[in-house]
């Protein structure tokens, strides 16, 4: 086995030094401290807004998925305000790099004083928040909850056009791909079984991200094999008669006392595994669709068996 | 009515009962296996996953449900006896629902080094205070209504604790686990579990072991009783403990199960010919029985997520409580 590349993917690999509209937002940026010029930048704002390809360049992410995406997409400038979910190193990916940025708290109050241009959030969104803020007349734009690696392009791709960043979006698609064909695939008969298991009994059947990085690593996902879709409970019973050779958890929180951590200590999952222990993949990498999703099939693909 | 039935020959009609729901959970599961390899594999010592099923899955639900529904029959009968009350019952006056909150600060609060002690003993603790309290706030010789009032008070604000400390609870997943508590489950059951649960429930049923003579003593009166030479205090004692002991141990790992310890007394007290001693072996294998059937069920039934087993007796359970209440207007009128 020669394989190291679980290169750390981080945010900040992707910012480069830029003095594209910076000039634009210095302006904007005075306005606001010079009533005098006020008038003068709405004007501007205004005239820019009708102009279709000038970036927003106040934008505000109010989600932890499109803070990730912002940071990794956008110029420093650009970025207005980011979630607080973001500073949070367990289900953050950026949690350093949104340290530089304000925060929100997605309250309505806040958004309006960061006067942004672009608000990004998610699909699942408060509507009420949604409805509030396209009254006040803002530019909203919300991204699919991507379930495969090319839900997870075409949202960089999506996001990068709205910024105006098409290059460092197909950039980033580059580097995740180039991550992803470093892993050597695996002929379907040489498959080893295996299943995420989370507290409470959950796993991810097709149409999972987790289902898609277990195949991309090599392994073949007993959840989909026994035809469960989404993120739905597996029974005890099932789970020991698909046999699985592996099994992975990825809760959103480290162990903790509670009747659904307790489940995954339940003895049989380790006499079906032959007592291998059940492996921790952090959450981060997929609480949100991303292009760090490389870095989780990596390391599902280093806890392939070692061939004897 | 059904008239009375010999002694020996209902407890072997129960036994066999019981013994025949119990292998019948061996058999069912969600998935269907086929059990007599499985029994094959288990007995070459084999490691097979259908051995795992059947020793790892199966045999410690089935021995839980035996035992904790066994101790829910026989404390329900013991309790109804000694306060002589028919609606006594460890659901009702405190003792499961107190043997949860103990579980729950043992649980979600306690020392991890000590979680494998401090589970049932929490519990029993658990279980002694609330069964102690409502004894309290109803008086020795509460009627009916008394104590029924008492121990909804008790019961709620327990419940209301268990709320509020698994609101607090440092897990993100206590919240959840709310109605776990309330209604218990056997899923996902191990044989951990059921080593868990073991000695305080045995040590319960041992107390009880020799009262029935005294209870049957109490059913001509507390003075008659005395004068045969009951010590009242002490049989009390012995049974509020007995009860903390068993019924807090089989809570601690189930959650509080309802209605099998109201339920099982009245449904088996006309077989035994109204006699309290007789009632309580017949009690605890009615009890083991019905939480058998119960857990059977809701295996059985075709859901998404598996129905918890306390919903199920709750609605063959409240129905018969209702039933027992319109009884005893009649009688009042």
């Amino acid at each position: 086995m020669e394989l190291h590349f679980c290169g750390e993917f981080r945010a900040s690999e992707w910012r480069r030094p830029i003095a594209l509209p910076a000039f634009l937002t210095d302006a904007i940026a005075m306005s606001l401290l010079r009533p005098t010029l006020l008038l003068l930048s709405l004007l501007t704002v205004a005239g820019w807004a009708h102009g279709a390809d000038t970036p927003p360049s106040r934008v505000v992410s109010i989600n932890l998925c499109t803070d990730q995406l912002l940071l990794m997409l956008a110029d420093a400038d650009q970025i207005a305000s980011v979630s607080y979910l973001s500073l949070q190193p367990e289900s953050s990916f950026v949690a350093e790099e949104a340290q530089r940025y304000p925060v929100n708290h997605a309250r309505p109050e806040e958004l309006l004083a960061l006067d942004p241009d672009l608000i990004l959030t998610v699909e699942f969104t408060d509507r009420r928040l949604l409805g509030l803020l396209e009254k006040l007349g803002y530019r909203i734009a919300q991204l699919p909850m991507p379930t495969s690696i090319s839900g997870i392009e075409s949202n960089i791709r999506s996001l990068a056009k709205l910024l105006g960043q098409n290059a460092r979006g197909e950039a980033l698609i580059h580097q995740m791909q180039s991550m992803l064909s470093r892993i050597p695939h695996q002929p379907a008969h040489q498959r080893p079984k295996a299943l995420f298991y989370q507290p409470r009994g959950y796993t991810s059947g097709i149409d999972t991200l987790q289902n898609e990085a277990l195949a991309l690593a090599g392994w073949s996902n007993l959840a989909a094999n026994i035809g469960i879709s989404g993120y739905s409970s597996i029974d005890l019973e099932s789970l020991l008669l698909g046999q699985p050779d592996q099994i992975f958890s990825s809760a959103y929180t480290g162990e903790t006392r509670s009747l659904a951590q307790r489940q995954l200590h339940h003895p049989a999952l380790r006499h079906i595994t032959h007592n291998r222990p059940i492996i921790e993949i952090p959450f981060k990498y997929w609480i949100c669709g991303g292009p760090m999703i490389a870095d989780a099939v990596a390391e599902l693909h280093a806890a392939l068996p070692k061939k004897q | 009515m059904l008239g009375e039935i010999r002694q020996s020959r209902l407890l072997g009609l129960l036994v066999a009962a019981a013994s025949s729901l119990f292998l019948f959970s061996l058999l069912f599961g969600s998935q269907t296996i086929p059990v007599f390899q499985a029994l094959q594999e288990t007995f070459d010592d084999t490691s097979s996953v259908l051995a795992l099923i059947l020793t790892e899955v199966r045999l410690p639900r089935a021995l839980i449900a035996l035992f904790a529904g066994a101790t829910l029959g026989l404390c329900g009968a013991a309790m109804q006896a000694m306060l002589r009350n028919p609606l006594a019952s460890p659901g009702l006056i405190g003792s499961a629902s107190g043997a949860a909150l103990g579980a729950v600060i043992a649980l979600y609060f306690g020392s991890a080094a000590l979680s494998q002690f401090s589970l049932p003993l929490g519990g029993i603790l658990g279980s002694l205070g609330a069964t102690l309290l409502v004894y309290l706030l109803a008086g020795r010789n509460a009627g009916t209504l008394t104590l029924i009032l008492a121990g909804v008070a008790i019961n709620s604000l327990t419940l209301a604790l268990i709320s509020l400390l698994l609101n607090l609870a440092p897990s993100p997943y206590a919240v959840q686990e709310i109605v776990l508590w309330m209604m218990g489950s056997l899923a996902n059951s191990s044989m951990q579990n059921f080593w868990i649960m073991l000695p305080g429930t045995l040590l319960g049923w041992m107390l009880l072991l020799r009262v029935g003579r005294a209870l049957d003593a109490l059913t001509l009166g507390e003075e008659t009783a005395q004068s045969m030479g009951i010590d009242l205090p002490r049989l009390r004692w012995r049974i509020f403990l007995a009860v903390a002991l068993a019924v807090g141990s089989a809570v601690s790992v189930t959650g509080a199960i309802g209605f099998i310890g109201l339920v099982v007394p009245h449904m088996l007290r006309p077989f035994v010919g109204y006699q309290p001693g007789r009632l309580l072996a017949a009690s605890a294998l009615g009890g083991a029985i019905l939480l058998l059937a119960a857990d059977i069920l809701v295996r059985l039934l075709p859901a998404q997520t598996e129905i918890k087993v306390g919903v199920v007796t709750a609605l063959v359970g409240a129905p018969f409580f209702l039933y027992l209440i319109i009884k005893s207007r009649r009688y009042n009128q």
